[in-house]
């Protein structure tokens, strides 16, 4: 399948997770990306992790922040601005339906970034200095995380351990540094390289196949199901 | 009519002193000129102004007039260039834009307007060129640095420049590799201008050479004369040291037995490799690119742990990676250095590689060389038993080179030192004995 049309289909259930508001269904949607995502291997842990946490956060915070049903679960203090802290049945559900929500669009992000062919999605793309800006962007969570690794490496190998969440936090500024390095290094190599000249022309992508229409119809139907019955 | 020409050309970086004054330069059809100078001498500002990125993409204060195919580069743009001119940077991995090896060498061609129709060809003959055909369709995380070289050197032959700038490109190999690089790139009839530390490798396929010192050309000269004047005014880059090997002690600091390691679930790096380092001893260890060097070193000083084998060590031991980016966590260099010492201690290991005066500058406004030099600093401070030094020459000019053979030695009585290194002279210049790691699967060594 090309990629653009796999792309596609990882929206399309992304999106339909965000309109589907039964909690099973998204449970479902957001299952099926988190298997593909696992596809990857290896790779896959840091996107898991960061949405996994990113979903459990709004789980556990949202019912603190919202009044709403009347089966309480828990009651706790006032607090100033906020109000009395409780938890209902009623919230429960809505923090987690919009956790699941996260983590699906997490997911569906991951297996776009670890799966598809970024250079066959720039070749094919119309818009290509856009999708070149977002495959370059797509690569900074691998290249930070090995930047990260190395940091880390050195530090041990001058006999430091970075310990801790200061510790780590500390490695932030170094990390955004070398990246924006990084960055122009690229820039400056892409000038160099032509880029941005008229008169570009592009390798001709292969031509659309049936399974490629049939992802098209695919991601239509999937949005279409989840808005109307899901 | 010149290809290239440069003339009085004096061109300052923004808020910084000149790194070229008065620099003038021609470069023929077909021709191949060594650059060579001491890191921050302005070779890799000289390789920019022929590409047209000084001063387009650095900005900065340009006087002079530089000529690229009859294009004054005030008004013609480096993507106007581009494939009149191509380049390699030092860096591979700061130079890939695209995942994939074939569409990483048709981003140029598809830039510069080649047909659609003919550039899937151009990549396959750019790739056999350089002997890299068997590296289509695989992803460029998966290459090594020289395999990456290579692809970067295949981008640039793609588009069939007729001047091609090598800012240098063979830091990362090793000899044989460098060497089946420069023929490669010196050997398809374009222009080449080069930047090297290692001239020794180089010369031979050099036309002409230049000599740079503080943003100045020293000398500009076919290659017999030019050597003849490195020999009687700049030694350090024709000669290599003579070694006064050390008094070894008895004490052992580490000793690595029949070790195994493998990254992940990928093939053994290692199989059984064993390796004794003695207090007052320089040990070189070198092989070709791949046969688990790093490895091995990184074993000894403790930040991997082999998967069979057992590896004994005493006291503290320091490792310098071959990155010297990985060593910019603070905002002034001798806190950097700091970081595993006292401020005094600090200072002093600045001195000691020549960084003294350095103390208040932000460690990311080095030079690439300098920060070589940094890093080294930041390993030494502290009094380590088992220093630890990964390809510690890259970048780093010769006469640098024998001030840190010399610094080596110096104090290598008072631990155990270990360089890994593709630098034979350096490591003639330095070490009491040499290891030489053969690849797997015969990983024992002596």
């Amino acid at each position: 399948m090309r990629p653009s049309a796999a792309a596609l289909v990882l929206l399309g259930v992304a999106v339909a997770a965000l309109v589907a508001h039964r909690l099973p269904a998204v449970g479902v949607l957001a299952a099926m990306l988190l298997a593909v995502c696992l596809r990857a291997g290896r790779r896959s842990k840091p996107y898991l992790w960061g949405t996994l946490f990113s979903a459990g956060f709004v789980f556990l915070l949202s019912p603190l922040l919202q009044s709403t049903g009347y089966h309480v679960l828990w009651s706790g203090p006032d607090v100033p601005v906020l109000g009395r802290l409780d938890v209902t049945t009623e919230e429960l559900r809505i923090a987690g339906l919009n956790a699941l929500r996260l983590a699906a669009v997490g997911f569906a992000f991951a297996a776009y970034a670890l799966l598809l062919d970024h250079d066959r999605l720039i070749a094919a793309a119309t818009a290509r200095r856009s999708v070149l800006a977002a495959a370059l962007a797509t690569r900074l969570v691998p290249t930070l995380e090995r930047d990260a690794a190395g940091l880390v490496e050195a530090l041990r190998g001058r006999g430091l351990e970075p310990e801790g969440l200061r510790g780590h936090a500390a490695l932030l500024s170094p990390l955004l540094a070398g990246s924006l390095e990084r960055g122009l290094n690229l820039a400056e190599a892409m000038e160099a390289r032509g880029f941005g000249r008229p008169g570009r022309t592009r390798v001709p992508p292969p031509p659309w196949r049936l399974r490629d229409y049939g992802a098209v119809v695919l991601s239509i139907t999937v949005i279409a199901v989840a808005a109307l019955w899901l | 009519m010149a290809l290239a020409s440069i003339d009085r050309l004096t061109y300052a970086y923004a808020g910084a002193p000149p790194a070229l004054r008065e620099a003038s330069l021609r470069v023929e059809e077909g021709e191949v000129v060594l650059l060579l100078g001491a890191s921050g001498s302005g070779k890799s500002t000289l390789l920019r102004a022929l590409a047209g990125l000084v001063p387009w993409f650095h900005g900065g204060r340009f006087e002079g007039r530089v000529e690229v195919d009859g294009h004054d580069t005030r008004r013609a743009r480096p993507a106007d260039l581009a494939g009149t001119v191509a380049s390699v940077f030092q860096d591979p991995e700061d130079q890939v834009v695209l995942g994939r090896v074939e569409a990483e060498v048709a981003f140029g061609l598809e830039n510069v307007g080649t047909p659609a129709g003919d550039i899937a060809g151009v990549v396959g003959r750019a790739l056999a060129a350089v002997g890299a055909e068997h590296l289509a369709g695989r992803r460029v995380t998966e290459l090594s640095g020289g395999e990456l070289q290579r692809v970067c050197l295949a981008s640039a032959l793609a588009l069939e420049p007729r001047l091609l700038l090598l800012d240098e490109p063979t830091s990362q190999l090793d000899r044989e590799g460098a060497e089946a690089f420069l023929e490669h790139a010196l050997g398809n009839g374009s222009a080449v201008v080069l930047s090297e530390q290692r001239p020794a490798t180089v010369l031979r396929y050099a036309d002409r050479v230049v000599f740079l010192e503080r943003g100045r050309i020293l000398l500009d000269a076919p290659r017999d004369d030019a050597l003849e004047w490195l020999e009687e005014h700049r030694p350090a880059w024709t000669r290599q040291a003579s070694n006064n090997l050390s008094l070894v002690g008895e004490e052992t600091v580490c000793r690595v037995a029949g070790v195994s390691f493998a990254y992940g679930d990928g093939p053994r790096v290692l199989d059984g490799a064993s390796l004794e380092l003695r207090r007052g001893e320089i040990v070189a260890l070198t092989g070709p690119n791949g046969c688990g060097k790093t490895t091995l070193a990184k074993l000894a000083a403790g930040l991997l742990e082999p998967h069979a084998g057992t590896v004994e060590r005493i006291g503290r031991s320091t490792f310098l990676l071959q990155d010297p980016g990985r060593y910019l966590v603070r905002e002034r260099a001798d806190d950097e250095v700091a970081l595993g010492g006292g401020l005094a201690e600090a200072r002093r290991a600045l001195a000691a590689v020549g960084l003294a005066g350095y103390e208040a500058r932000h460690p990311r406004d080095l030079s690439s060389g300098e920060r070589e030099r940094l890093a080294l600093a930041t390993v030494l401070v502290g009094d380590p038993d088992l220093l630890v030094l990964d390809e510690p020459t890259r970048g780093i000019d010769p006469e640098r080179k024998l001030e840190l053979a010399a610094l080596l030695r110096a104090q290598a009585g008072e631990r155990a030192t270990l360089v890994v290194t593709h630098d034979g002279p350096f490591a003639a210049a330095v070490a009491d004995r040499e290891i030489s790691l053969a690849a797997l699967p015969e990983a024992a060594l002596a």
